[in-house]
């Protein structure tokens, strides 16, 4: 499956979290499982601006979860083998409990995070390094592995080593890089508010008022007014 | 054979719109059941009166057409109040048993429209005092005034009966400022005392209910009530998208409680009494229309997609020139032509929203095939809208004294039947009334019943052709013309479940 959408990259990866509880510095179990305790610091993360990854320059959407088992996925429709299985039963159970789907399992707890973002993955998870590192270091500090990430290299290694070839795509988005498509929200934005606030205007007047807006907005100007990554409200 | 439904097992409301079958006035009256087995008794001699939906005529299968209708229906605590089984109780739907003021948030009911706003009697049921919940909806519809006088004298005289078994909830809010009338009164718009089909906003309103399978009357009103096929006919709708124990439109039966007997011919019910802000709507069409090139009455028939006089679709009547067409067509018109030209049209030729906006309410609440942005895109043309369709029942309630004022006593009461309140109603308050994404229309709500808000300033734009030379019209700061004043969700049992709920003998072992 191909995880690259023009400049756009889905990135899925799982990380194995260490089985059995947290200790106290003397060696006695405090009674939380490794994995709850990552749901719990995940669940008190801020939403939307206030997340962490709003900082992580480039991410079009993430999402992280603690995954703790595969789910059932019922029997299988009843096609000819099974019906075939199912007259056999007539002589053996065994025939029959042949026809079930198996159970499977996970061998551990995993840290998902998915994550769509602009550009080069290595790139981008250095970055993500660099502008949350006491982020990533609590949510994955518990998890099998991690003990070798020590700087930005490392941590893109580690990341890329736990990818699962996926192709989750969110389709909000286009391929182009983040602060050229929050611009473009802005500009989206600020523009249909101008001809609402300006229509029947004559033709002088218009154009002066849209050279004044043009030179608020600034168009070309990445870094000027724009939306910020995360935010929910104007 | 063509399916037929049970016509004496099936409540009247659910196939009649009585407004439009010369009853003009109307009185809702909301109980509290105090005690399960008074309640019960007190059910029961309601249903010996209760409207069904049989024909009305002196034939053997037929009733005569009564001075006044009587009608029934039960919020999930009323059904609880009266006694039904747990296991019963828990197959009703989860919106149901929330409630509507609990989906506030989905609905959009905020600011002017949050419950802390509504008459007393919703304001304060399902909260604190379980004595003031809303347990049962009884409506009166009356040929005259007195029909329904004296209908509501003969409910009076049950509840006495009843011996504090049920208590009649006040609450309502009335003229001049009354707070605690006993029941909600409502009453068609007259003009120079004749009734007319119109509400405060003087739109005509009540055209287009849609037609399901099994449904009594002319099978020419399948045309624009029913759902569009791929080859341009249409088809009458699944009849279990508006009654429980039939099959829907994704070959399913609808979900409801059992035992069957007790959901089956039954439906839901949303009850919503809706605010008209008179003077507010007036401000605004005057204000929005003083440069659009229409004119007024254009723009006002722009907010809804009907020209306000006669309700002419704006699709087959665009402007001044061909509604003056339309209108000298539909004088000689005869009464199925007329029926034919009020609701038998597509968006077909109207893709791009040049003649009905995609904020027009009429657009909105009922887009038959106009989500198929792509030709032949889903495998039948109505597939996002044919699942999402609501039986409109209501009347107006009140007068307005001063159409420049908000605060008077006027709006009106709308109750949607449907079989599921999540997949129909909700939908379609919180998609498409309250958001416009489906329409290509962004976030822009429905002009007329969007919760615009000062905070957010809404706006909505009028397409012109794109092949034109007009512009666009934009409409700004849209004020909120229509407040949420109250309602919840109601179960309308079949006659059997009536007679069944009265007797404490529903079974679902």
């Amino acid at each position: 499956m191909a995880n690259t959408s023009g400049n756009a990259y889905a990135l899925t990866c799982l990380s194995p979290i260490r089985k059995g509880c947290i200790e106290d510095g003397s060696g006695v179990g405090t009674g939380t499982a490794y994995s709850d305790d990552v749901r719990h610091r995940l669940q008190t993360w801020g939403l939307l601006e206030h997340s962490p990854m709003a900082k992580v320059p480039q991410t079009y959407l993430c999402r992280y979860f603690v995954l703790d088992d595969v789910y059932y996925q019922s029997l299988s429709g009843p096609d000819f083998f099974s019906t075939m299985y199912d007259i056999l039963s007539f002589f053996s159970d065994r025939f029959r409990e042949m026809a079930l789907p198996r159970e499977d399992h996970l061998k551990s707890k995993y840290l998902v995070f998915s994550c769509n973002l602009h550009g080069d993955v290595d790139a981008y998870l250095r970055g993500m390094w660099h502008a949350i590192e006491e982020d990533i270091r609590r949510i994955w500090g518990y998890c099998y592995g991690f003990e070798q990430v020590r700087d930005a290299d490392s941590f893109a290694a580690y990341v890329r080593k736990c990818q699962l070839k996926a192709s989750l795509f969110f389709v909000g988005s286009n391929d182009d890089p983040l602060p050229e498509q929050l611009k473009a929200l802005y500009l989206k934005q600020e523009f249909s508010r101008f001809a609402v606030e300006h229509q029947g205007l004559p033709a002088t007047e218009l154009q002066q008022a849209y050279r004044a807006f043009m030179q608020r907005v600034q168009p070309l100007n990445l870094a000027g007014p724009s939306w910020q990554p995360g935010q929910s409200t104007p | 054979m063509t399916k037929q439904l049970d016509l004496p097992d099936i409540q009247g409301n659910v196939v009649r719109a009585y407004g439009r079958f010369n009853f003009p006035f109307a009185r809702y009256v909301f109980f509290n059941i105090r005690d399960g087995r008074r309640g019960r008794a007190f059910v029961g001699a309601v249903t010996e009166q209760v409207t069904t939906a049989q024909r009305w005529g002196l034939g053997p299968d037929e009733i005569p057409k009564p001075p006044s209708t009587v009608n029934v229906a039960f919020t999930y605590p009323g059904m609880k109040a009266l006694e039904l089984p747990r296991a019963s109780l828990v197959g009703f739907p989860m919106e149901f048993i929330m409630g509507m003021k609990k989906r506030k948030d989905i609905l959009g009911d905020d600011l002017q429209s949050a419950p802390e706003r509504w008459d007393p009697v919703w304001r304060d049921s399902r909260e604190h005092d379980r004595h003031k919940d809303v347990h049962m909806w009884i409506s009166i519809n009356g040929q005259s005034k007195a029909d329904v006088e004296q209908r509501y004298e003969w409910l009076q005289q049950l509840v006495a009966h009843s011996a504090g078994g049920v208590a009649i909830l006040s609450g309502h809010r009335g003229d001049d400022g009354a707070e605690h009338l006993p029941f909600q009164d409502l009453h068609v718009v007259f003009e120079n005392g004749k009734p007319t089909p119109k509400e405060h906003f003087g739109y005509t309103d009540g055209i287009g209910d849609p037609v399901f399978e099994g449904l009594p009357g002319n099978p020419e009103r399948v045309t624009g009530r029913g759902k569009q096929m791929k080859d341009g006919s249409w088809a009458p709708l699944a009849t279990g998208e508006f009654l429980l124990g039939h099959r829907d439109e994704a070959d399913e039966y609808p979900i409801a409680p059992s035992p069957q007997l007790l959901s089956r011919n039954g439906t839901f019910m949303v009850y919503r009494k809706l605010h008209e802000n008179v003077g507010t709507f007036n401000a605004f069409l005057d204000r929005a229309s003083r440069n659009y090139p229409g004119g007024k009455e254009l723009l006002a028939a722009k907010f809804v997609g009907r020209w306000r006089d006669n309700g002419a679709p704006l699709v087959s009547a665009p402007d001044a020139a061909s509604k003056a067409a339309w209108d000298e067509k539909f004088a000689q018109a005869d009464r199925r032509e007329r029926d034919r030209m009020l609701s038998g049209f597509t968006y077909d030729n109207d893709m791009q929203g040049a003649k009905c906006p995609f904020s027009a309410h009429l657009r909105r609440i009922n887009p038959r095939a106009a989500l198929e942005f792509t030709p032949d895109a889903f495998n039948t043309p109505g597939a996002l809208t044919n699942r999402r369709r609501l039986i409109r029942r209501g009347l107006p309630y009140g007068e307005v004294k001063d159409p420049t004022r908000d605060d008077g006593n006027h709006g009106i009461v709308i109750m949607m039947l449907n079989a599921s309140i999540l997949r129909q109603f909700e939908f379609v308050q919180q998609q498409w009334i309250n958001y416009g994404n489906d329409f290509k229309a962004a976030n822009d709500k429905e002009i007329i019943l969007g919760n615009h808000n000062d905070q957010y300033p809404s706006k909505a734009v009028i397409q012109s052709d794109p092949d034109g030379d007009g512009a666009p019209y934009f409409l700004a700061n849209i004020p909120r013309m229509v407040e949420t004043r109250g309602g919840d969700y109601f179960f309308i049992p079949s006659m059997t479940a009536l007679r069944m709920i009265a007797k404490g003998i529903v079974d679902p072992t």
